[in-house]
């Protein structure tokens, strides 16, 4: 299994130039503990807009620190929006290589569309267009980093022959992914050869049925880059103390902060008939749309919380659905001290990574497979 | 925390429909709804909506029109306004005002889920190539929105959420204010999207002179039949809905 931290730098209100700072100093400290203690992902998101819920809208930033102050650990540049109005391929690729470059070869990109109105309607995108544009997207992205020179004439975008600049350290080219959230999308990670970067909490059943599908889909893939990458990642909150009912209790605020301000968001589904936004993104999970205000959000099956044998015990179940890797949201507005968020760190790579770390990587089935 | 309403409510009491809870449900066949979608302004976003409640980022303005050919209470239309929030974790929609052509349907809405409702003429019209929407009150135009170039979706891509609808509840203890959610199930023929198009609004004839629309979301127009449930909670409308939330029928 392969550990992970999730970023999305959260700043609650009231907000001043200390406060962004602070979140943004709190978590470069978490991202340096991550690196020495062997978590393998930093992962930071690309939102806009979205107040309090996330002030990370310039993750190749955040990360380009999180890459100078680190030597080991993966830098995860995702989810990026593949939306024409936020950014074009060119620019994605090409701060992609630069921050490849600056962390000496160790960027993962995700790839993404956004699922807020928010967001889409800020950038006055359409949403009925960004499942094609992603498309697109992450089939000219690899052919930027490896071809000397690149032209296209798309529906998203066209260029002329250029040269895009530079390339990427890693070859042929890095790892990308894409987040998964709607039903399907995981089809659409597996047709494609990309990493599945789970971001819906959820049940194990369902979990299961993703992942089989996406297993089975992947095997006869035609990958849009050079390579398949063929890991699937889930996510989950992460609370681990020696006394496991305060560990518990710490992890819920995180959890019931998150979820609280997750629905507070708009999303593209609730405001705009579409077929592009099946599901609200990850927002049924969170909350039930028949029931009480007055119900308290509540934790799901194979939480990553408790003592040190709980959440070991939570991370083997999503292990044997399938799962290749867990990425912790650990913190949440700043709802937890940071020093219980580093002792929390600390804890989980003492006494549960090396319980998931002794066995050698299984070999990938999928020729040329990475 | 999110942004939490702060709207005074004690002023709208002064004319907030009165109430009492009871088992009723409301069937209505073959309904027509034209739903507009707007983006206002953030200015005092907070005032649009009781303090139970938290507005959404950006704040939204919603047309809600029915109409119905036949009813128990004969042929009607309604068109409400409604802005945008969250009780807790889920979206809703607070009800600013309704304009109803049917005495008897107003008055059972009003009384019965807190409808805060006026008499006034309108027309939900549907043609090929538009669906368009009016509400004349005193012989003025106060609304004229509509739905441009549709085309077919399904009825599973369209969505209302439950009303907040401010209201003076009363039981055994008297008249007291709560917010009550009106939770409606739809059951859906057909249905189109549409550019919405808005052509006239009178926020402040719709109780709300700061409910300016600034940018056009969506539109859609659907065929369905609308059940409308008995109330099962209410809220008080001073805290929020997270802690302010009763089940009907349990203690309070």
């Amino acid at each position: 299994m392969e550990f992970g931290i999730f970023m999305e730098l959260s700043v609650p209100r009231p907000w001043t130039p200390e406060s962004e700072r602070q979140v943004y100093a709190n978590a470069l400290e978490q991202v340096r503990l991550a690196d020495e203690l062997g978590f393998d992902y930093v992962w930071a998101v690309e939102h806009h807009f979205l107040e309090e819920y996330s002030h990370c809208s310039a993750p190749d930033l955040f990360l380009t620190a999180c890459a100078m102050q680190t030597s080991r650990i993966r830098i995860g540049h995702g989810v990026v929006p593949c939306v024409p109005q936020y950014q074009s391929p060119i620019r994605v690729a090409e701060r992609a290589a630069v921050l490849d470059i600056l962390s000496g070869g160790r960027l993962e990109l995700g790839t993404g569309r956004s699922a807020t109105w928010t967001e889409l309607g800020g950038f006055r995108a359409d949403p009925d267009e960004t499942k094609k544009t992603w498309d697109e997207y992450v089939r000219v992205i690899p052919k930027m980093w490896m071809q000397e020179r690149f032209s296209w004439e798309g529906r998203a975008f066209s260029m002329p022959e250029r040269a895009v600049l530079p390339k990427p350290i890693q070859k042929p080219h890095p790892p990308m992914w894409v987040a998964v959230t709607s039903p399907g999308t995981e089809i659409d990670a597996a047709d494609r050869g990309l990493g599945c970067l789970g971001l819906q909490p959820g049940g194990f059943s369902e979990s299961e049925k993703k992942v089989n599908s996406y297993r089975s889909r992947i095997e006869n893939c035609d990958p849009v880059g050079a390579f398949v990458n063929n890991k699937v990642h889930t996510v989950n909150f992460l609370s681990c103390a020696e006394d496991g009912d305060h560990a518990r209790r710490c992890g819920l605020k995180v959890a019931s902060m998150f979820s609280y301000m997750a629905s507070q968001l708009l999303s593209a589904k609730e405001v705009l008939p579409t077929h592009s936004y099946p599901s609200a993104g990850l927002l049924p999970a969170l909350r039930r749309e028949s029931g009480s205000p007055g119900d308290a959000a509540k934790s799901f099956k194979g939480v990553t919380m408790g003592t040190p044998d709980d959440v070991a015990s939570a991370i083997r179940q999503w292990e044997a659905v399938g799962f290749d890797g867990i990425n912790f949201i650990h913190q949440f507005m700043e709802v937890v001290p940071q020093r219980y968020v580093l002792d929390s760190m600390r804890l989980f790579a003492e006494e549960v990574m090396p319980q998931f770390k002794v066995a050698p990587k299984k070999q990938p089935l999928v020729a040329g497979v990475r | 925390m999110p942004l939490a309403g702060s709207l005074d409510i004690r002023s709208l009491l002064q004319d907030a429909p009165t109430m009492t809870l009871s088992d009723r449900e409301l069937h209505l066949d073959d309904v027509d709804i034209l739903q507009v979608l707007y983006e206002i302004g953030f200015t005092d976003l907070e005032s649009l909506i009781p303090p139970a409640l938290n507005p959404t980022i950006p704040p939204v303005v919603t047309f809600l029109a029915y109409r119905a050919r036949e009813s128990v209470f004969g042929p009607f239309s309604l068109v409400q306004l409604r802005v945008s929030a969250r009780a807790g974790v889920r979206p809703r929609a607070f009800l600013v005002s309704a304009f109803c052509d049917n005495p008897a349907l107003a008055e059972v809405l009003s009384t019965s889920w807190g409808y805060r409702i006026h008499p006034g003429a309108m027309q939900l019209r549907r043609f090929h190539d538009r669906v368009e929407c009016t509400v004349v009150v005193d012989r003025r135009p106060i609304l004229e929105v509509a739905l441009v170039d549709p085309q077919p979706i399904t009825g599973h891509d369209v969505q209302y959420p439950p009303g907040m609808h401010l209201a003076r509840v009363e039981d055994a203890h008297g008249a007291r204010p709560r917010l009550v959610q009106v939770d409606t199930e739809y059951e859906f023929r057909r249905a189109d999207r549409g550019r919405p198009e808005l052509r006239t609004f009178d926020p402040a004839a719709w109780g709300n002179g700061r409910l300016v629309p600034t940018e056009p979301i969506s539109a859609s127009f659907a065929a369905c039949t609308v059940d409308i449930a008995a109330v099962r909670y209410v809220c008080n409308p001073d805290i929020p809905a997270s802690e302010g939330t009763e089940k009907v029928g349990s203690s309070s």
